[in-house]
């Protein structure tokens, strides 16, 4: 997910600290906060479920593949590095198989329905 | 950029604008959250003119450090005077400032029109749910109202880009395939997929050239509780082209709001015949479905730009965060439903 978490949430501790302050109209505090409040809930959702999905996503892509490897660093910034180096490969053989292997793209296709389950942020609208 | 405080200096350049009048006050001066491409402000002005005291509700449309949307205002600016009076309803535009001296960045000043609402929360919640059908059938009646006015009587094709109609579907492809390739911050698998298949399948030209509005969905216009529309506002990416591509964006999922219904208000065969109505045009399935994808990619490219510009620095704004963080999933999302794979 970008922005990534981390920077935003510095981001939004910076932006709190400053609608603290007693001389910010009321409509600039409620808008920003609101906004706040709705990226916090978001942020909060990830917390929990970030490692394991980019873990679970890249194991289902390194499979769908056949490519070897293993997420040795559990860290949301190496994982999420990885996430984009597979997804790139993703890509490549999306683009080799359309229209040649209608089994492999359904494949493909079935990663890429469960990669938006895995992201689902709450309130989507779709 | 000057110490003076945002009020002294719309004073001052208003008073640059007015020479009739004098003792210029702008006060309540306040920032309208949501706008992400523009700061918008609204305030009153009032004024002493011949010996009578007056005030007027104004809107103020400034240019960010770094927008989600990189439009000229001057199209925006120009496409708002073209409809105003017409059976298309806008605010009233009265300055356009493209120098950043006065303000330090762009911006234009319009007419309120007060005591509308836009956001679309409210419709979920009564008294508005029972406006849904009105309210779809003024949404969609206007929809059809652009795309059947001329751009050449308007005036506007001498300010908005000619296109030639084999080339709408891909000046605009073009244009957002660059936007993602230019600001993408991770791979985007299913959005690429679409690019391909929009490419492969390309839609016939439109019947006639119009303006398309770039924009038009709830929450882009103001309304009231019985449904009426009295304002469609955000033309800052107004052009020239198919008018499918209007009604293909009002039907991008993301704006179900969850609803599954077109806009959140009605299904949509039941917005598409309304457009048809007014418009005077059919609406080919195929095409449809071709500009509904397309802008499902334009949608995207815009919650991508959003993050670009957070992660670069140019605009901090929390709303520059929302948009990727609530929007890029969902319009992944979107493509495979539209696509036909959800």
């Amino acid at each position: 997910m970008k922005p990534d978490i981390s920077e935003v949430l510095i981001e939004l501790s910076a932006l709190v600290a400053r609608n603290a302050a007693p001389d910010i109209p009321p409509a600039d505090r409620a808008g920003a906060l609101g906004l706040t409040a709705a990226l916090l809930a978001i942020a909060g959702r990830q917390w929990d479920e970030a490692a394991h999905n980019l873990a679970l996503e890249n194991r289902s892509i390194r499979s769908l593949l056949t490519i070897p490897g293993e997420d040795l660093d559990i860290r949301i910034s190496t994982l999420s590095a990885e996430n984009a180096r597979l997804r790139a490969l993703l890509i490549e053989r999306h683009v080799e198989v359309e229209g040649r292997d209608s089994r492999a793209e359904a494949e493909i296709w079935a990663e890429l329905v469960a990669s938006t389950a895995r992201r689902l942020a709450p309130g989507s609208p779709v | 950029m000057t110490s003076m405080g945002l009020e002294a200096r719309i004073e001052d350049y208003l008073a640059g604008r007015m020479p009739h009048a004098s003792d210029l006050r702008v006060s309540g001066l306040a920032r309208i959250s949501g706008g992400a491409s523009r700061e918008t402000y609204r305030f009153r002005l009032s004024w002493q003119e011949s010996g009578a005291l007056q005030s007027r509700a104004l809107i103020l449309r400034r240019d960010p450090p770094a927008s989600l949307i990189d439009t000229e205002r001057r199209i925006e600016f120009e496409a708002y005077r073209a409809f105003f009076g017409s059976t298309v309803p806008v605010p009233e535009m009265l300055w356009l400032e493209e120098s950043s001296g006065a303000l330090d960045h762009p911006f234009f000043i319009a007419a309120e029109i007060e005591g509308f609402q836009a956001a679309p929360a409210l419709l979920w919640t009564e008294p508005y749910l029972a406006a849904h059908e009105k309210l779809a059938e003024r949404k969609w009646t206007i929809l059809g109202e652009i795309g059947r006015s001329d751009p050449a009587v308007l005036g506007l094709t001498t300010v908005m880009a000619a296109v030639a109609p084999e080339a709408c579907w891909s000046r605009e492809l073009g244009y957002w395939e660059g936007v993602l390739d230019d600001d993408q911050t991770e791979p985007l698998p299913i959005t690429r997929a679409a690019i391909r298949w929009l490419r492969a399948n390309p839609p016939p030209p439109p019947e006639r050239l119009a303006v398309v509005h770039g924009d038009y969905r709830t929450g882009n216009f103001l309304f009231d509780q019985t449904g009426e529309i009295h304002g469609v506002l955000d033309w800052e990416m107004a052009h020239l082209g198919d008018p499918l591509e209007d009604l293909g964006w009002s039907l991008n999922p993301v704006w179900t709001f969850g609803r599954d219904l077109a806009g959140g208000l009605v299904p949509n065969a039941q917005a598409v015949a309304i457009w048809e109505r007014s418009s005077g045009l059919k609406a080919d399935p195929a095409a449809l479905q071709w500009w509904t994808l397309f802008n499902c990619v334009k949608g995207q490219a815009i919650w991508v730009s959003s993050a670009r510009a957070w992660i670069d620095g140019g605009n901090r704004e929390p709303i520059m965060v929302y948009p990727p963080w609530a929007l890029q999933n969902a319009q992944d999302r979107a493509i495979l439903k539209v696509m036909g794979h959800l």
